[in-house]
């Protein structure tokens, strides 16, 4: 039986500027993106609910009438956004959180929702002041993972440059899935941010394992490559395949928490792809072929 | 007889937590405790011994501050506690002396709180400045002591209704701020706000006529309350349908002071609510608040600050508190207008009054899901996490076409899921959506680590020996334990870090990279030998 192989790729083909070009053009694009964003919106990404504060209902559709219409009818303040789940007849509605009157909200739009005649499925409030505090708490949380994760690839290879090289790779791969989901209009929820810390721990495997096969293995430095990224490719791409099942299977029943994190690992797990094998494996040549004899 | 042990303990030690998951999970000792009044089939949520999490079970968490604001490092100058919390009582206009309390934690002084939801932190500050107590410094919230007191109110107030398996807990953000956390399945948000919304104080006031008064009402207050009730019934009806609380006051005292009972006694008979030529005929407009024209005194049974009910006393009980032999027994009956009525009384008074307020409409979080829903999303998520195993086994499967390597990879995978649950029905741990987001990642980064091990065993041809094999295996360990430290190092913000659900998926990330690279990786490793080493 023939086994679906990694393809092979010939460095040898390319300069060390050519090769560092196109993942460091995607990081600053991705930069911009996201420094545009702040500007005009005053947030590095699209905030959601639990960041902003605000209500989140879940009507039952028993398919009686439109239930956009329906939705506009019964409730007094203008909805956030509307949004059908298709494997499950329900309705998800979100209402920002009003800055002057919070007060009693999610019990004011439940009211109005039995009276418009709908079955509620879930309610969830989270006030204006424990989203920002939230917020903090979840930017503390990424930066202070980040940290951690530096100081120990630091620790286990004691060089300079393999391990800079892990570290920007790793930062390079949680500021791309932002900038995508600016792009792409996802909203920024606690599920995104798990998976901003889980693409943390996923990227830097394939990392890990590239910079032991040249640094602590012998043999040639393009055999250690191909050999580290057979394996990591795999890796990557067996756990790109799960993400994204999750992320359909999860859309099409309306379990944003799996949704969210699916799709961030997806597009993470891809950009650790191009991190790795273009930057990674460029700043590991330039390392072993001309830092170290400097 | 030792040998074969001895070289395979590694897959011997997986197929021990493999049966001690089992057993976990499905043998009936290990089944969750039941809560009163529960029988064993309700606490058990299907086949095995798994207990689901809020949104896979339905059910109302509620997140709220307690309000108020506390004044730090108080010096108290030789004065006690209570001294101290009248002395700054004094200084609020309309601010009852119960509202704030005064702790005392060293001999220097302590804490001074006010809990009354009216008091800015401006006023506050005002207070304590013009009381002449020197202090630190003013922040929101309550002493611990009161949180700790909310706790157990909260928790009382939860058994009290009879909403079992909710649960009470304090969590701090990171600035610091303590919320009060409550989780209570299968019931309604709004059910459990109107239960914890009000702090539920119980008193009795008397209404009487009093021809100096604006409406003609004078109200004596606190006549009777919370702490002076004992031997609280649950809500009944007497013969003429009429709504009641059994209730009796404490008539006893320490030396040289008036029990509750004798007091109550003589303000019934001060304010004629018990006269000698009977009891009172009450006539109260509770919409007014004012005693109708011509009406008698009346008792007022005051909830939150609201007259709820007024009553007035008929002849039999009116002459035994005029004789004064009424104090002797002390028992009494809360009569309200509704049955509903008295059983939030009786709630009230049995789980005590909360010592500040919950503000979660203001800075609160709350969340509800329905049981149909919650059902829904158990079987959605276990659907999804399914697929995703599916999605890894077809990749895996694909990449090495080889049975003897893939199988026992996603066999392994899985027991480490496996594992997982036993854990999780071991410790009693809920099952919400962040766990089997969790079980996802499990898989994702196991099969990770299994494929490194695969390969590098696989690489530079075939194994001869097991030497050979031993070498390359611990090659792919330092990768894989760098690459696990890595993830545990990513993923332990979140653990300690209060951030809703959260916690509960990297505490099963941690978990099952651990289990994966202490137990069921190197079993894997001993399998792929068995197969793989030409012997």
């Amino acid at each position: 039986m023939r086994s679906i192989e990694v393809p092979e790729v010939d460095y040898t083909e390319y300069t060390n500027r050519q090769l560092v070009l196109v993942p460091l053009a995607v990081l600053a694009l991705a930069l911009a993106i996201i420094g545009g964003w702040y500007l005009v919106t005053g947030a590095p990404a699209n905030l959601g609910l639990e960041f902003t504060g605000g209500v989140e209902i879940r009507l039952a559709d028993d398919g009686d009438g439109d239930m956009n219409e329906r939705i506009d009818a019964a409730f007094e303040q203008e909805p956030d956004s509307i949004r059908a789940i298709p494997g499950d007849d329900v309705v998800v509605v979100t209402f920002r959180a009003d800055a002057d009157d919070p007060d009693g909200m999610a019990s004011d739009l439940e009211d109005q929702a039995e009276a418009g005649g709908f079955t509620i499925d879930a309610v969830d409030q989270v006030s204006p002041s424990f989203a920002a505090d939230t917020a903090q708490t979840a930017l503390f949380g990424v930066a202070i993972a980040f940290l951690g994760m530096s100081v120990l690839v630091f620790a286990l290879f004691r060089t300079f440059v393999p391990s800079i090289a892990v570290v920007a790779s790793a930062f390079s791969d949680i500021v791309i899935p932002i900038a995508a989901m600016n792009l792409l209009g996802i909203e920024m929820t606690l599920g995104t941010v798990a998976a901003l810390l889980m693409i943390i721990g996923y990227s830097v495997d394939s990392d890990i394992l590239l910079n032991n096969s040249v640094l602590r293995r012998t043999g040639d430095f393009y055999e250690s490559v191909s050999r580290a990224m057979r394996t990591g490719v795999t890796m990557t791409v067996t756990s790109m395949s799960a993400m994204i099942v999750m992320a359909i299977i999860a859309t099409l029943f309306g379990i944003d928490l799996l949704r969210d994190i699916g799709i961030i690992l997806a597009i993470g797990l891809c950009a650790d792809l191009m991190n790795t094998y273009l930057m990674n494996v460029t700043l590991l040549r330039w390392y072993k072929f001309e830092g170290v004899s400097r | 007889m030792l040998g074969p042990i001895k070289r395979n303990w590694r897959v011997l030690l997986l197929v021990v937590v493999i049966v001690a998951a089992s057993v976990a999970l499905f043998a009936p000792q290990f089944a969750p405790d039941t809560a009163p009044g529960e029988d064993a089939e309700d606490a058990g949520q299907g086949l095995t011994n798994l207990q689901y999490g809020l949104d896979l079970a339905g059910g109302t968490r509620i997140r709220a501050p307690l309000m108020g604001y506390t004044a730090t490092g108080v010096e108290f100058g030789g004065d006690n506690p209570s001294e101290v919390a009248a002395n700054v009582a004094e200084q609020l206009e309309g601010v009852s002396a119960r509202e704030v309390n005064a702790e005392e934690q060293d001999e220097q002084g302590g804490e001074v709180e006010v809990t009354d939801p009216d008091v800015t932190q401006d006023e506050f500050r005002a207070a304590m400045d013009a009381s002449g107590y020197t202090y630190n410094d003013i922040r929101r919230g309550v002493t611990a002591e009161t949180r700790d007191a909310a706790e157990g109110v909260i928790r009382g107030k939860i058994n009290e209704a009879g909403l079992s398996g909710g649960s009470v807990q304090q969590v701090q953000s990171i600035t610091g701020e303590w919320f009060m956390l409550v989780e209570v399945p299968g019931e309604d948000r709004q059910d459990v706000i109107d239960l914890l919304e009000e702090r539920g104080t119980v008193q009795i006031d008397i209404g009487y006529p009093d021809a100096d008064a604006e409406n003609g009402t004078g109200v004596e207050e606190e006549v009777l309350i919370q702490d002076d009730f004992e031997n609280i019934g649950t809500a009944s009806r007497d013969e003429n349908d009429q709504p009641y609380v059994p209730v009796s006051v404490i008539n006893e005292a320490p030396e040289g002071e008036d029990s509750p009972a004798h007091r109550f006694q003589d303000a019934v008979v001060e304010r004629e609510v018990a006269s000698d030529t009977g009891g009172a005929r009450c006539d109260f407009d509770l919409d007014e608040g004012e005693l109708n024209e011509g009406s008698d005194a009346c008792l007022l049974l005051v909830v939150d600050g609201e007259v709820v009910n007024a009553f007035g006393m008929d002849d039999g009980l009116a002459e035994s508190m005029v004789s004064g032999s009424w104090a002797e027994s002390g028992n009494f009956r809360l009569t309200t207008t509704s049955f509903e009525d008295a059983q939030q009384v009786s709630i009230n008074l049995r789980a005590g009054a909360l010592p500040a307020e919950l503000d979660i409409a203001g800075e609160g979080t709350s969340a509800f899901i329905s049981p149909t829903q919650g059902e829904n999303f158990r079987f959605y998520s276990m659907l999804t996490g399914l697929f995703a195993i599916f999605a890894v086994a077809g990749m895996v499967f694909l990449r090495y076409r080889e049975p003897k390597v893939a199988l026992p990879m996603i066999v392994t995978a899985l027991a480490e899921v496996y594992a997982l649950l036993g854990f999780a029905a071991l410790v009693g741990y809920p099952i919400e959506l962040a766990v089997i987001a969790g079980f996802i990642a499990v898989v994702g980064t196991g099969v990770d680590d299994l494929v490194i091990i695969a390969d590098e065993v696989m690489s530079e041809g075939d194994v001869k020996s097991r030497k050979v094999f031993d070498s390359r295996f611990r090659r792919a360990f330092w990768v894989i334990g760098a690459a696990a430290a890595t993830t545990i190092i990513a993923m332990s913000p979140l653990m300690v870090l209060s951030l809703g659900d959260l916690s509960g998926f990297a505490i099963f990330t941690i978990l099952g990279v651990l289990i994966g690279v202490l137990i069921t990786r190197p079993a894997y490793g001993d399998i792929l030998r068995r197969l793989l080493t030409v012997r």
